[in-house]
């Protein structure tokens, strides 16, 4: 094995692998978000905070309940804290049991049960300075690429998105792939265009009977919604005055992140990853960028390659996201908020070694290295909710 | 020097990484190529001579046909392309869909 392939990170005790050792408090329900933000606050800990969790229909309160779970289970996470009020909707047994099996510590606190809300404070920052301690006593252990699982996601796109920034991160995703590891692909709703291009690498035919499938719904949900064919009105104008000529040209643009690996198959929110490789995951959540990259951490990845032209921000509670822009003057502009230049391609690298470069820093974000957005303490998490579905599962986890 | 760039070796065209005038040389991976008319900023330029009804190929896969001949240097856009999409994924599938596993 190559030395490229080897990590340092944190085995839990289900198998899988973190990057991160970070304690959560997550909120169950938006009457315990302030005791939420205040314990975390006091304990230099991450809180999830959200504004539901009481009173929702039973498919969206499947999806809160699904997210705070998935938040508590992301193998980054080491330790966790549940502040619920008491009489809310969100069962925190429910919770505290989901994420238990993972086998890390989770405790639970209810503000009516604690007699108040600085009581429950008090309660709950002794409780999270223990589960301090017990992750400072963690330590990394050798680790193989192969037990990573990384998400590709673009946001905030500009003309270098499509021709550098993605294309590079589809370089890193083969590399991903090519060491055993795992690699997420979310946005679907930007896959129609290129379908028969993500079919026709898919590693059986039922796999691309899946990809055709989610695209055919894809495809009827959007003339529900809109009353208009997605290409009716795409590429848009404004994709046409940038040099989009067609909708397959436009859909490939997004679909270069994935690189040129065979698709393994089409995962629900929730639906654990059955073996490595790439993956599809369908999450149609439409809305801004922390959407998507709440879903790919609500899967299980520890680490988001995320690229932005524009530039952006965001970062996620439970993942490191490495932010990189395919535009050499975002970098030089907005050093402080991304961490790789794959604006060189524009400058006259080739694609190839770029991908390598931002599969060393990958590695050695996976090592311990801080990501922009953990340094700037970008930590979002935002339910991802898909308004448009018209089918709809129940939380697989409970 | 102004460059285009082109993304995988199979393409042909690139696009170019500056407002690009008529006249003007582009370095594309280390090949010099003369732009035929004014191409703006992200858009594309052929790098070989197209003839109508050839395949436009970026990112390696057909992205439309040639309406036109397109002549190597020429900025290839709406003007010049057909958007055959909905050929391209219905065709597959149906293909795809009558095949069995």
């Amino acid at each position: 094995m190559s030395a490229m392939s080897e990590i340092k990170a944190y085995r839990r005790r289900d198998g899988r692998v973190g990057i991160r050792n970070y304690v959560l408090v997550i909120s169950m329900v938006s009457c315990s978000n302030t005791v939420t933000e205040r314990i975390a606050r006091t304990t230099g800990t991450i809180p999830v905070v959200h504004e539901q969790g009481c009173c929702e229909f039973e498919h969206d309160h499947a999806r809160t309940k699904l997210a705070l779970i998935a938040a508590g289970r992301n193998p980054n996470v080491g330790a966790v804290l549940l502040v619920g009020l008491g009489c809310e909707q969100t069962n925190i047994e429910d919770v505290r049991r989901c994420v238990a099996e993972t086998g890390k510590p989770v405790e639970a606190i209810l503000i009516q049960r604690e007699g108040g809300s600085p009581e429950a404070e008090r309660r709950g920052v002794d409780i999270v300075r223990r589960l301090k301690c017990v992750c400072e006593s963690q330590e990394r252990v050798p680790c193989r690429v192969a037990d990573l699982v990384v998400g590709v996601q673009c946001g905030g796109s500009d003309w270098t998105t499509a021709l550098s920034a993605n294309p590079v991160i589809g370089a890193m995703t083969d590399l991903v792939v090519a060491a055993g590891g795992s690699v997420l692909m979310s946005e679907v709703a930007g896959f129609p265009g290129s379908e028969h291009i993500v079919a026709s690498r898919a590693v059986s035919h039922d796999v691309g009977l899946q990809v055709l499938d989610m695209i055919s719904e894809l495809r009827a949900e959007y003339i529900e919604t809109y009353g208009q064919k997605i290409e009716e009105v795409n590429p848009t104008p404004g994709n046409k005055a940038g040099g989009i000529t067609t909708l397959v040209e436009k859909s490939m643009g997004n679909i270069k992140k994935m690189g040129t690996s065979p698709v393994q198959g089409v995962l629900k929110l929730g639906q654990a990853i059955p073996h490595p490789g790439l993956w599809v995951i369908d999450n149609r959540a439409q809305g801004p960028d922390p959407f998507n990259l709440t879903g790919l951490a609500m899967q299980g990845a520890v680490v988001t390659a995320f690229s932005s032209g524009r530039g952006s921000p965001v970062g996620n509670a439970v993942m490191p996201t490495l932010k990189l822009t395919g535009n050499p003057e975002t970098f030089r502009k907005l050093g402080s908020i991304t961490d790789f230049n794959a604006g060189a391609v524009i400058e006259g690298a080739t694609i190839p070694e770029t991908g390598k470069a931002l599969y060393a820093l990958l590695l050695e974000i996976a090592g311990g290295r801080e990501t922009k957005s953990e340094i700037n303490g970008n930590f979002e998490y935002i339910v991802p909710r898909e308004a448009a579905r018209k089918k709809r599962d129940a939380c697989p986890l409970s | 020097m102004k460059k285009a760039i082109r993304i995988e070796p199979e393409d042909n065209v690139a696009v170019v990484a500056q407002d690009t005038s008529a006249g003007e040389t582009l370095d594309c991976a280390g090949a010099s190529l003369v732009a035929k008319g004014a191409v703006p900023l992200g858009h594309k330029i052929a790098l070989s001579r197209i003839p109508r009804g050839e395949k436009i190929v970026k990112y390696a896969v057909t992205i439309g046909l040639a309406s036109s001949d397109i002549a190597p240097g020429e900025h290839v856009h709406s003007h010049n392309v057909e958007d055959i999409t909905n050929r391209l994924c219905n065709e597959y599938e149906r293909a795809f869909r009558a095949r069995k596993g």
